[in-house]
């Protein structure tokens, strides 16, 4: 573009939206300091798509040549969202089942049988459970990933959801983990299984649909939210912070050992005391669900905080 | 054999500190870029002056923090920008080697070359 169409008011008046949809990748302040300054030098408009253009890309490729994005690529988001991904196609699987049994299989006659109403609260609470671990876990990995430093917290989040969507296009991803596993230790495969589920499976809407239904309610949406809170516990004292990235750690920790195939990776005698010791595991379980204990605490604390205060 | 690592700041840096320096309270991105253009008669791109300013901040030489939104700015804030005593320290060497190593060069008539 020449200097003359570049100051030529009309030509800046339709740069402008361009800059504004450019600046949306800059950070917050950054956005505000550059469309500060372009307004300012309004003569130079024109040009104004190059320098935002420009800022947009040297900050995305200093992103991308930053170590730290890469590690914490390898050794967290990829693992934690294989292994979110796994656990979400196995609770969809099995909620997939039970829907699909009581769903396209009702019959009124039932719900006159007291076993039939008992069976159903059993798997409703089971289930309910199963479902709210998975989302408490969802939003430490979020909480973790939001807690990262600035530079890199964007890049991450895009990541992540990059790579749990492509992990559920994994036909069976649980049963790679624990093939992968068995192989590991050198142990030959079993013959495969027939297909029990085959009439849930041959319904598009639990082959296709319901799946990411689970995907996106159980896991993508607690991770957002996850990813805001921690954005929003930079207001707390340091020492509380650390509470909450360690409650974050610890729950993707409980998950590990909850997820498909983890006693392969222990030898005889500790998959025995797991075994044995089931109630610990149910506590562990419990504590995995600290966002609720988190939300709990947020309310009342904003209950109990002065009005002038929260004014401020 | 040894090798003497010379740790200076670039040409860009210098020019942006001195920019700030002499804009005092004043210093902010639009000001200290129109700065630089006046003084080299070249175009700043404005990702090189934040990309620059970061890496400055980072090193200590400059403190950075964002000002009142201003109704000149269509209501958007600055980014304030104070040279530090470190980057002092740092710009007045880079200017002092700069005179040293000119000393007694004349680029008039590029003498040096042609001779």
């Amino acid at each position: 573009m020449d200097g003359k169409s570049a100051d030529d008011p009309m030509t800046s008046r339709m740069n402008w939206p361009i800059v504004l949809w450019l600046s949306g990748f800059l950070e917050q302040p950054e956005r505000e300091a550059v469309l500060g300054d372009l307004t300012e030098d309004s003569k130079n408009r024109g040009g104004a798509i190059a320098d935002v253009l420009g800022l947009v890309v040297r900050r995305r490729t200093a992103v991308l040549l930053d170590l730290r994005l890469w590690l914490t690529i390898a050794f967290v988001i990829l693992p934690v969202s294989y292994l979110l991904c796994a656990i979400a196609q196995t609770t969809a699987g099995v909620g997939a089942v039970y829907s699909w049994m009581y769903l396209n299989n009702w019959n009124w006659a039932l719900t006159r049988n007291a076993g039939f109403w008992h069976l159903l609260g059993e798997i409703a609470v089971s289930f309910g459970i199963t479902c709210f671990v998975l989302a408490c876990w969802s939003w430490s990995a979020g909480f973790l990933i939001g807690r990262l430093p600035n530079v890199i917290v964007r890049a991450s989040r895009n990541m992540f959801i990059v790579l749990l969507v492509a992990a559920f296009q994994l036909d069976d991803a649980p049963g790679h983990i624990i093939r992968f596993l068995i192989s590991l230790h050198g142990l030959p495969l079993g013959p495969s299984l027939p297909d029990y589920n085959a009439p849930v499976t041959g319904n598009v809407f639990y082959r296709v649909f319901f799946p990411w239904i689970a995907l996106a309610i159980l896991v993508i949406l607690p991770a957002f939210s996850g990813i805001r809170q921690a954005n929003r516990s930079l207001l707390l004292a340091w020492k509380m912070r650390i509470v909450l990235v360690t409650a974050a750690a610890s729950s993707l920790l409980i998950m590990l050992i909850h997820a498909p195939g983890f006693g392969l990776l222990l030898g005889a005698p500790q998959r025995d005391w797991l075994g044995r010791n089931r109630n610990a595991m149910q506590v562990l379980l419990l504590l995995s669900c600290w966002p609720m204990f988190y939300f709990i605490a947020l309310r009342f604390g904003r209950r109990g905080r002065p009005k002038a205060v929260m004014a401020q | 054999m040894y090798y003497i690592v010379i740790k200076m700041i670039g040409e860009f840096e210098y020019l942006i500190l001195s920019s700030a320096a002499r804009l005092g309270t004043n210093a902010y991105g639009a000001s200290i870029r129109s700065e630089i253009e006046k003084a080299t008669g070249r175009r700043c791109s404005i990702g090189a002056l934040y990309t620059t300013l970061d890496r400055l901040e980072v090193k200590g030489f400059v403190k950075t923090w964002m000002g009142e939104p201003t109704a000149e700015r269509g209501g958007r804030s600055k980014r304030l920008v104070q040279v530090t005593a470190t980057g002092v320290k740092e710009a007045s060497h880079f200017f002092r080697a700069i005179a040293r190593i000119s000393k007694g060069v004349s680029w008039t008539a590029n003498r040096l070359t042609t001779r």
